[in-house]
């Protein structure tokens, strides 16, 4: 193991300090860059060296010469670390893409009969789509920034007053409850912090759960513009120089504000800050597919790399929740922004054309629940694809004044990512246009479009896995997106014709599947697909041996891209399988150091395996320790602090001990919010156990899971037979719960060892010293 | 050879355990270690399975002028140990008068045993200021304060404080003095406002785990064991293989 360690240090120590590395880096220090005239020659050099390579015409022979050596060059480069050579990667993707489709546009426009003319004009606009798309995302995460949390001064008077707003519509109390206690645990000091319950509900059970705890509980008459309404009102209502935001399910770590703070005070026009959406528990994606903690999720993109991305462009989004806000910009830009249902991009857009500026800090620092079922996933995402259409209508950012013109790409890229549903369908069911109709949409031999497409799609591969490996795996961007085409590309759509139809849904959380069911209603549109696609591929064999064998090459090339859209599909059908929860109550994952404390007066050093709000599962040093039903007293630590809780023993297997917590006191559960959820370090080496990204390793799993839907698929067409209704009327009344899956935290205090600790450097050291407890003894 | 004694300000707050419990972790660990019981009571060979019957001790030897190797045992815990010896009240009069004669007793009688170097002697005392902590404290190259966290305890700081100023501070051999928590529960408000004030008072002198209140230590003595031995997996038991790498950290730092 050491050894081999140490073998691949060496190994990357030589990539790191190998001889194009050290030319390299005397390019870099050049005296030239700092030169206006060197740049702008550089510039123009670039420019006309892209415009050569893209639109120089070869033959088929130098074609694939060509694309094999810049390949080559690039499987050899890819080796080595550092930015610069993703950056050489990225022009070599950049080149083979748009010299690719100059290609398409200039020699394989079929324009033979209407219907050719129709699939090939179609295909291209998808594909100049996805160009874009892939350009864009190079220039928004080309350097992505890993900014490091700002010390706060010692003197902790100079701290600033802070407001914490929760708001809440309808979710459980069960729900909110962790959030509040988490927030009361803030490391703040106590006359400088405000925190309000936003209750558009106006529940008495949560007016009297706020007063319990002393927090302030704001209400309003009316729901006008939802979630941003709420705010707004409470913005009224509220006086703190800086205003944070949660979603009332997601839980603060205690270091929160002392992460975030730091930067408000250096930068003065610094607008919004925001922290990443950390989820405990499994998406449909990673529930039903088995993945959870293994495969970055959906999510991660944009919070592991893309909003790093923007940060160097000051173009970070604010999120609307687990984020900071100054008041006093935030009121200038007129508030939470309430002309679109994604109100919280909106409104950073808005700061950033008041020429204020956004900051994203990368550590996670709360914790939420994931959406729990597809349908409720798909709807969420459905409402994000709606306002960034609607912002795209109805406040463009490539126009309008106060953004730079990165800020305008930045932006650009995001609303048009939402528009993928179109061009990914269009993919799905190209290939069809041929073996239904023996339409040719691409006018070239099976040969040179291999040529051309080849290095395309294997740049820009390699390149993304490059870029974008530790926070998704190579192939899945296709899963997640082919999952959601359908259901998002119909209200992008319509917002972009009409951007004001289309209203707020609050997205459901807390919900329970009862009992494993594929989701028929929401797998409609790709069964559909699969059926077409499957017809193609009977169709296609069909041409293949007796009606097309005058261009079998064509045929198979259109086999093959219906084979990799059945493998997609396939996938989608697994996701659409929801796998059944087990319980309604959590289950949070852990690894610290706990004591029982048994009645006969012994005490026990155990390890607390997983929590929850209403016990906890403990690991005995042998069997048989605690007897069941039997009154304890648990421990948990925080660094030398120690925090006890009466419990029952109500579980008792071998070593394994569960306990249930007895009348806790709201200091109580305060604590135990604080030992477990709360922790400042409670998600930071969340992805260690992640395997590395390989795309062919990427492509194998995405055909593992599709395989496997096509097998659920299979069994339950065999169950429907049967029984044909019997799926259709599930009936899932949602239990809500705190949390309900079984999801992972890290381990305690003081043994912190992340991944992210390492990123951290010394100033989690620092850090560390500063959470110390002001205004409290 | 390293001297530790362990004193306490007050009877009953586990001294005598504490030191034999920290004697056999640091013994399991591999190093040699000697227990010398300078408590009247007589009760630190009770928790090494030493026969009750047995009267032999270092009070004995001493008074018949014969050297300590005679009162010496081993037991079957990895260390060695010197008990006081089951005496009359006269036979501790002379004594004690003759170690108030001899300031030099306890440290001659050491250099005589001889000891293996790297070697850890650690010195069990009675509660509270006596004759024989005096012995102890002026040769102690570390002082181990056990206190529990009660206001007794707590009040009795200022005095343990000067009486380790009086002996110890000013010898060049002399590492420091540390202090622990004893039967230290959590639960108790109390307990964790003590703990709180004598880490503001102590600092980084008061260990940072304290040993917790567990029934498996009268149980381990009812047995006649370690509690290491008897209850591995107890509480107490982590909390003192915490200290003794602690204790032992603070050693190796004054060694260098």
């Amino acid at each position: 193991m050491g050894e081999e360690r140490r073998s691949r240090d060496r190994q990357s120590d030589r990539y790191k300090f190998g001889k194009i590395n050290e030319v390299t880096t005397r390019l870099l220090e050049w005296y030239g860059w700092e030169h206006r005239y060197w740049r702008a020659a550089a510039m123009i050099a670039a420019l006309l060296l892209f415009l050569v390579s893209t639109s120089v015409s070869l033959s088929l022979p130098g074609q694939a010469l060509y694309a094999g050596i810049v390949l080559a060059l690039a499987l050899y480069l890819r080796r080595y670390t550092g930015t610069l050579f993703t950056l050489i990667m990225i022009v070599f993707s950049v080149n083979a893409s748009s010299r690719y489709l100059y290609w398409r546009y200039t020699e394989t426009l079929s324009m033979g009969t209407w219907l050719d003319t129709i699939f090939s004009v179609t295909l291209i606009i998808a594909e100049v789509y996805a160009w874009l798309v892939l350009l864009l995302g190079y220039a928004q995460t080309i350097w992505p920034l890993r900014r490091l949390p700002e010390p706060l001064p010692e003197d902790t008077s100079l701290w600033p007053t802070v407001d914490i707003l929760v708001p809440t519509y309808n979710e459980d109390l069960k729900v909110v409850r962790p959030t509040i206690l988490a927030a009361l645990s803030l490391d703040w000091p106590k006359e400088k912090i405000n925190i309000c319950l936003l209750d558009d509900g106006r529940r008495d059970e949560f007016r009297e759960f706020a007063k319990s705890v002393g927090v302030t509980y704001l209400t309003r008459d009316n729901n006008h513009h939802a979630k941003a309404g709420n705010l707004n009102e409470a913005l009224k209502k509220t006086s703190g120089e800086y205003v944070a935001i949660f979603d009332c399910d997601h839980i603060p770590a205690r270091s929160f504000l002392q992460m975030t703070m730091g930067w408000f005070l250096r930068d003065k026009k610094l607008g919004m800050l925001q922290t990443p959406h950390h989820f405990l528990s499994p998406d449909p994606f990673e529930r039903n597919l088995g993945t959870f903690r293994r495969v970055p999720n959906e999510g991660e993109l944009f919070y592991g790399l893309i909003q790093d991305g923007n940060d160097l462009w000051n173009a970070t989004f604010f999120c609307g929740s687990c984020a900071v806000t100054r008041r006093s910009i935030l009121l200038e830009v007129g508030g939470v922004a309430v002309e679109t249902v994604t109100e919280d991009a909106h409104t950073a857009l808005k700061m950033h054309r008041a020429g204020y500026t956004t900051a994203y800090i990368s550590i996670p620092q709360a914790a939420g629940l994931a959406t729990e079922s597809l349908s409720i996933h798909v709807g969420q995402r459905i409402r994000w694809a709606r306002g960034m259409a609607q912002i795209f209508r109805v406040d463009n950012p490539l126009f309008g004044k106060g953004l730079s013109i990165m800020q305008r790409l930045c932006y650009s890229n995001a609303m048009l990512h939402f528009f993928y549903g179109l061009p990914r369908l269009v993919f799905l069911l190209a290939p069809l246009s041929y073996l239904f109709f023996q339409a040719h949409i691409i006018n070239a031999s099976a040969l040179s479009i291999a040529a051309y497409a080849l290095p395309h799609l294997f740049h820009a591969n390699v390149t993304n896995s490059r870029m974008q490996g530790k926070h998704r795996h190579s192939f899945w961007a296709e899963l997640y997106e082919a999952t959601l085409a359908w259901y998002i590309f119909r209200p992008t759509l319509v917002a972009l014709f009409n951007p004001k139809f289309g209203k707020f849904n609050v997205t459901a959380k807390g919900g329970l599947v009862e009992k494993e069911f594929f989701d028929w209603k929401i797998s409609e549109p790709y069964l559909i697909m699969l059926a077409l696609n499957v017809a193609g591929l009977a169709i296609g064999i069909v041409r293949l041996f007796w009606w097309n064998t005058f261009e079998m090459d064509t045929v198979i090339l259109n086999l093959i891209w219906t084979v990799y859209n059945l493998v997609i599909l396939g996938a989608t059908i697994a996701v659409a399988t929801e796998t059944k929860q087990v319980r309604s109550n959590h289950r949070v994952n852990c690894n610290q150091k706990a004591m029982l404390k048994l009645s006969n007066g012994r005490s026990i050093v155990c390890q607390a395996s997983d929590y929850s709000e209403g016990g906890l599962g403990l690991i005995m040093p042998t069997p048989g320790m605690a007897p069941l039903n039997s009154d304890a007293r648990v421990s948990l630590f925080m660094g030398d602090r120690e925090f006890v809780f009466p419990a029952k023993v109500v579980f008792a297997r071998d070593a394994v001990v569960g306990i249930e917590f007895e009348n806790l006191t709201l200091q109580q559960q305060m604590d135990l919010v604080q030992c477990t959820l709360a922790r400042a370090d409670a998600w930071l080496d969340w992805g260690e156990n992640r395997v590395i990204d390989r795309p062919l390793a990427g492509l194998k799993e995405i055909l593992y899971h599709s395989m496997r839907g096509y097998q659920h698929l299979w069994h339950d067409l065999k169950d429907g037979l049967h029984n044909s209704f019997r799926n259709k009327t599930e009936d899932n009344a949602p239990e809500r719960g705190l949390f309900y899956h079984k999801v992972e935290s890290g381990p305690d205090d003081s043994g912190v060892k992340g991944v992210m600790l390492q990123k951290l450097g010394s100033f989690m050291r620092m850090g560390r010293n500063l959470l110390v407890r002001p205004g409290r003894s | 050879m390293t001297v530790i004694a362990v004193i306490s300000p007050k009877g009953g707050v586990g001294k005598t355990t504490v030191a034999v419990n920290l004697a056999c972790t640091m013994a399991a660990s591999g190093r040699v270690v000697r227990l010398v019981d300078l408590d009247p009571q007589n009760a630190l060979r009770l928790h090494l399975g030493a026969d009750p019957a047995d009267q032999g001790g270092l009070v004995h030897q001493t008074l018949q002028q014969n050297s300590w190797h005679y009162a010496e045992y081993d037991s079957a815990y990895g260390v060695s140990f010197v008990p006081y010896g089951k005496v009359t009240e006269f036979e501790r009069i002379t004594f004690e008068a003759h170690l108030t004669q001899t300031p030099d007793w306890l440290r001659d009688n050491l250099v005589e045993m001889g000891h293996e170097p790297g070697s850890y002697t650690i010195i069990d005392t009675p509660p509270g200021p006596s004759v024989y902590v005096q012995q102890a404290l002026s040769i102690a190259n570390l002082v181990l304060v056990v206190m529990i966290p009660d206001a007794g305890s707590y009040a009795t700081l200022s005095s343990i404080e000067s009486l380790l100023e009086y002996y110890c501070a000013n010898r060049g051999d002399f590492y420091g003095s540390f202090y622990v928590l004893n039967q230290f529960d959590a639960d108790h408000p109390l307990n964790r406002d003590i703990k709180t004030v004598m880490q503001t008072v102590l600092g980084e002198r008061l260990a940072p785990y304290p040993i917790h209140r567990d029934e498996s230590l009268s149980e381990a003595l009812a047995f006649q064991q370690p509690v290491g031995q008897y209850a591995p997996h107890c509480q107490a038991v982590d909390d003192i293989v915490q200290l003794t790498g602690w204790l032992q950290n603070q050693v190796d730092q004054a060694d260098r």
